[in-house]
């Protein structure tokens, strides 16, 4: 992990602080067993939040026959990839892929276009009517007609099992237009005036002025928007119902794991018995591996691109607390 | 540069034309309104916007009678053509009705635009008649031949519309040559709004428009009218079957229950985000906090299909006690732990707080390195020990951000979210598990659902959170002067 230049500065300060006031600063027993158990609780959860994805990595790496005898708990055995490949096989996953991808990519392009465009809108005093606009916009965040009425609402649209059901709702999202407006007004307001002096109108200005200058709260809300369009199913479970070749990456996953789990509900309810249920099993873990990498599939980009956008996220959480 | 600023009976009259257009322009997009349905052949789900753009679902659900013969295309292309003409036609009125928004040169070339634009409009409603002459006609009424009742409301708006714009030509002041074409920077900034305002009108104030299922007795595919308006018998039938009485209280002790639990634990993360900073080490607490974090950018799906991997009758947990001589088999002897109901509304909770943790835990570390070091200093020197100033000065700090968190949590007590529980439910838990937002999904789009109820049930909780909103944010305003939405 790279430091800031302001981190290194901070660790070298806090350095020769503790060396000046050495003495005030003993270290007794008790903090070294504070320390301790503190040190412990925290590598331990930081290793509950990454093993169970190394698990389910090894296993998809994995012989499967070792995996389904199932010694594949802390390492790989007999490395390959062939899970991956194998992949091409399964029904409807491509068609899952490409859905995903794609409202990710257009979905989120729109959306960062919109707040950053509404956003700048409201910042406009002499708007007409601006600060009833904006409310229009902002109440929207605090109340919700609720799943049936939305639904019915998609229907008399058209745009119940429509691909446009995953981008166009989207567009317009009160949160992050909110977001945006706050950074536009914290850009100096001398920058747009002389643009408009030299006659620029008010498309140039956003185009020339405030859309390069707010680029970082627009990589922060373009991120928000992707993970949630990448890891979006909700959608896709009430609006898809009779479209089955539009579900999203995340909801193809959940049928894939309703399919097993039915498998489960049988073996404890009883209602089969237990040589039907160790072919079942047996066939079962095929499947199971191929859940594990469908799993893994989905999740790689998030794990992927994580460490790299990570101060963004806390940039995203901080922004999240200044209120418009 | 202004045109008259005395407003003349012509701007009035314009007032008029923006509202009708404005309502034409929504209606486009609303099945229940399509004018050009000429015959009953067409779905009723077809929109006039859709109508237009789209040949093949105006035929949709007649392929049969198109490929027997029954009935020829020229019906369908006749319905086609008048929708496009109509969708120009109220395209150029909206254009107008923009238009008209500027100055007087600009306001003579709306009215130009808007008249052709009603021109045209009107043309496609004579198609319409056209197409339904031609439905009618076709042999044993095969046609289906109709006339919506909402052509009648687009002929009269065109109309209307026409008429005004022919008035407003002679009554206003003629064309002024020096002032060439213009508009007002502030009118100018609200139509670039204006498609962003549609698009939120559309999604989220059009949907309450769909509370009216709640007072009528409604089943999927069918129409709404007065003859099955039932009034609020919905409402009563909730708690008059002992059945679905069970089922609401089961749901709402759930939810609740859950909520609770949530809202006990709530100062979790501030004391994983207090802890963390005791660590001194800058490179193991990045690594902490980084890959506490991850859990809160992967879906629920994904989180249970974690949760299978580890706790499935073949799951870690199982292997492992293979692997340690417990038990002989996994897939014979295992635990499938997530069927078991026990400590359930507790595991939820812990998944729930597995997940989300570390994200919680930014704003108050970002808190903490907001409190003024000094502070930190003054106790050291009055001989404050680690947990004394992690009492007195860390603590003391970060409680406004907690009951700003609070009180948003206690506002969201009804809302647990779908996601979660829809995925981790199964037969044997589905009781236990059932919070409003899931009870509510299941009633309306779960296998013998019913749309008016579920209504109900997600009227309620909505009122209900919009109530506990607004008393938290009072709440707030009184304890601490601050408002938190």
């Amino acid at each position: 992990m790279a430091k800031t230049a302001q981190e290194k500065l901070d660790a070298k300060r806090e350095k020769a602080y503790y060396k000046k006031h050495k003495n005030m600063y003993r270290v007794t027993p008790g903090d070294v067993i504070f320390n301790i158990i503190n040190y412990t609780v925290f590598t331990l959860f930081t290793i509950t939040c990454i093993y169970p994805f190394y698990y389910l990595f090894i296993n998809t790496i994995s012989n499967n026959k070792e995996v389904s005898l199932g010694r594949v708990n802390f390492y790989p055995v007999g490395i390959n990839i062939d899970n991956y490949l194998a992949l091409r096989n399964v029904n409807d996953l491509g068609n899952a892929f490409i859905v995903t991808t794609t409202r990710t990519i257009i979905g989120t392009a729109l959306m960062v276009l919109a707040s950053a465009f509404v956003g700048y809108l409201v910042t406009k005093q002499e708007m007409w009517h601006r600060s009833l606009c904006y409310r229009f916009l902002v109440i929207t965040m605090y109340f919700n007609a609720g799943l049936i009425p939305g639904y019915m609402n998609m229907v008399m649209l058209g745009l119940n099992n429509n691909y446009l059901v995953y981008i166009i709702p989207g567009i317009v999202a009160p949160y992050n237009i909110i977001l945006v407006k706050t950074y536009i007004e914290s850009i100096p307001a001398e920058l747009e005036e002389s643009a408009f002096i030299d006659g620029a109108s008010h498309i140039t200005v956003f185009r020339k002025i405030i859309w390069p200058l707010s680029k970082p709260i627009l990589a922060t809300i373009a991120i928000f928007g992707a993970v949630g369009h990448w890891n979006s199913f909700q959608d896709s479970l009430i609006y898809m119902s009779n479209n089955p070749k539009m579900l999203t990456l995340q909801h193809r996953l959940y049928v894939y794991l309703q399919q097993s789990s039915n498998l489960g509900t049988l073996a404890s309810t009883g209602s089969v018995s237990a040589s039907q249920m160790k072919d079942a099993v047996e066939k079962m873990m095929n499947t199971k591996v191929t859940q594990y990498t469908v799993s893994m599939m989905s999740v790689i980009p998030i794990l992927v691109v994580y460490p790299f956008m990570n101060r963004y996220f806390e940039k995203g959480i901080m922004l999240g607390a200044v209120k418009g | 540069m202004k045109g008259s600023v005395e407003k003349g009976a012509g701007d009035y009259m314009l007032y008029v034309t923006r509202l009708l257009t404005g309502v034409l322009a929504i209606l486009a997009f609303i099945p229940s309104f399509n004018p050009v349905r000429a015959s009953k052949l067409v779905s009723d789900q077809v929109a006039l916007f859709t109508s237009a753009v789209s040949y093949s679902s105006l035929t949709k659900e007649s392929e049969f009678q198109l490929r027997s013969g029954i009935v020829d295309s020229t019906m369908f292309i006749l319905i086609n053509v008048a929708a496009i003409v109509l969708i120009i036609g109220i395209l150029g009125m909206v254009a107008g009705a923009c238009l008209s928004l500027g100055n007087i040169n600009l306001k003579r070339l709306s009215l130009i635009i808007s008249a052709i634009g009603g021109v045209v409009g009107a043309v496609g409603c004579v198609l319409v008649f056209v197409a339904k002459g031609h439905a009618a006609g076709l042999a044993n009424g095969a046609g289906e031949a109709n006339l919506p009742k909402s052509l009648l409301f687009y002929m009269i708006s065109i109309i209307i519309i026409l008429l005004i714009s022919v008035i407003c030509f002679f009554i206003m002041p003629g064309f002024d040559a020096d002032e060439g074409f213009y508009m007002e920077s502030t009118y100018k900034l609200f139509l670039m709004f204006l498609p962003f305002g549609v698009l939120a009108f559309l999604f989220c104030y059009l949907p309450l428009w769909g509370w009216r299922y709640a007072f009528f007795d409604y089943e999927v595919g069918g129409t709404i009218g007065m003859k099955n308006f039932v009034g609020f018998k919905w409402f009563g039938y909730l708690f008059k079957t002992k059945a679905t009485r069970n089922d609401v209280f089961q749901t709402i002790i759930n939810t609740l229950a859950m909520s609770s639990l949530g809202l006990i634990f709530s100062w979790l993360p501030m004391a994983f985000a207090i802890f963390l900073c005791e660590i001194k080490n800058l490179t193991f607490r990045r690594f902490v906090q980084t890959f506490t974090t991850v859990p809160n950018f992967i879906s629920w799906v994904l989180v249970y299909a974690l949760a299978l991997s580890l706790f499935d009758t073949t799951g870690f947990i199982n292997q492992l006690k293979v692997y340690m001589g417990i038990i002989k088999d996994a897939s014979e002897e295992g635990t499938n732990y997530l069927m078991s109901t026990r400590f359930i509304w507790f595991k939820m909770w812990a998944w729930g707080t597995w997940k989300g943790i570390g994200w919680s835990a930014i704003i108050y570390i970002a808190g903490i390195s907001g409190i003024d070091q000094q502070l930190y200093e003054a106790a050291t020197v009055d001989g404050a020990g680690r947990f004394q100033k992690m009492w007195h000065v860390t603590l003391p700090g970060l409680l406004p951000t907690f009951f700003v968190l609070l009180l948003m949590s206690i506002a969201a007590i009804l809302s647990n979210g779908l996601d979660q529980y829809l995925v981790f439910e199964n037969a044997r838990n589905a009781n236990k598990l059932s919070v409003l937002d899931l009870y509510v999904y299941h009633l309306g789009l779960g296998s013998n659902g019913s749309i008016p109820l579920s209504t109900v049930v997600g009227m309620f909780k909505s009122i209900i959170s919009v109530i506990l909103l607004f008393g938290a944010n009072s709440a707030s305003k009184a304890l601490r002067g601050e408002s938190i939405i």
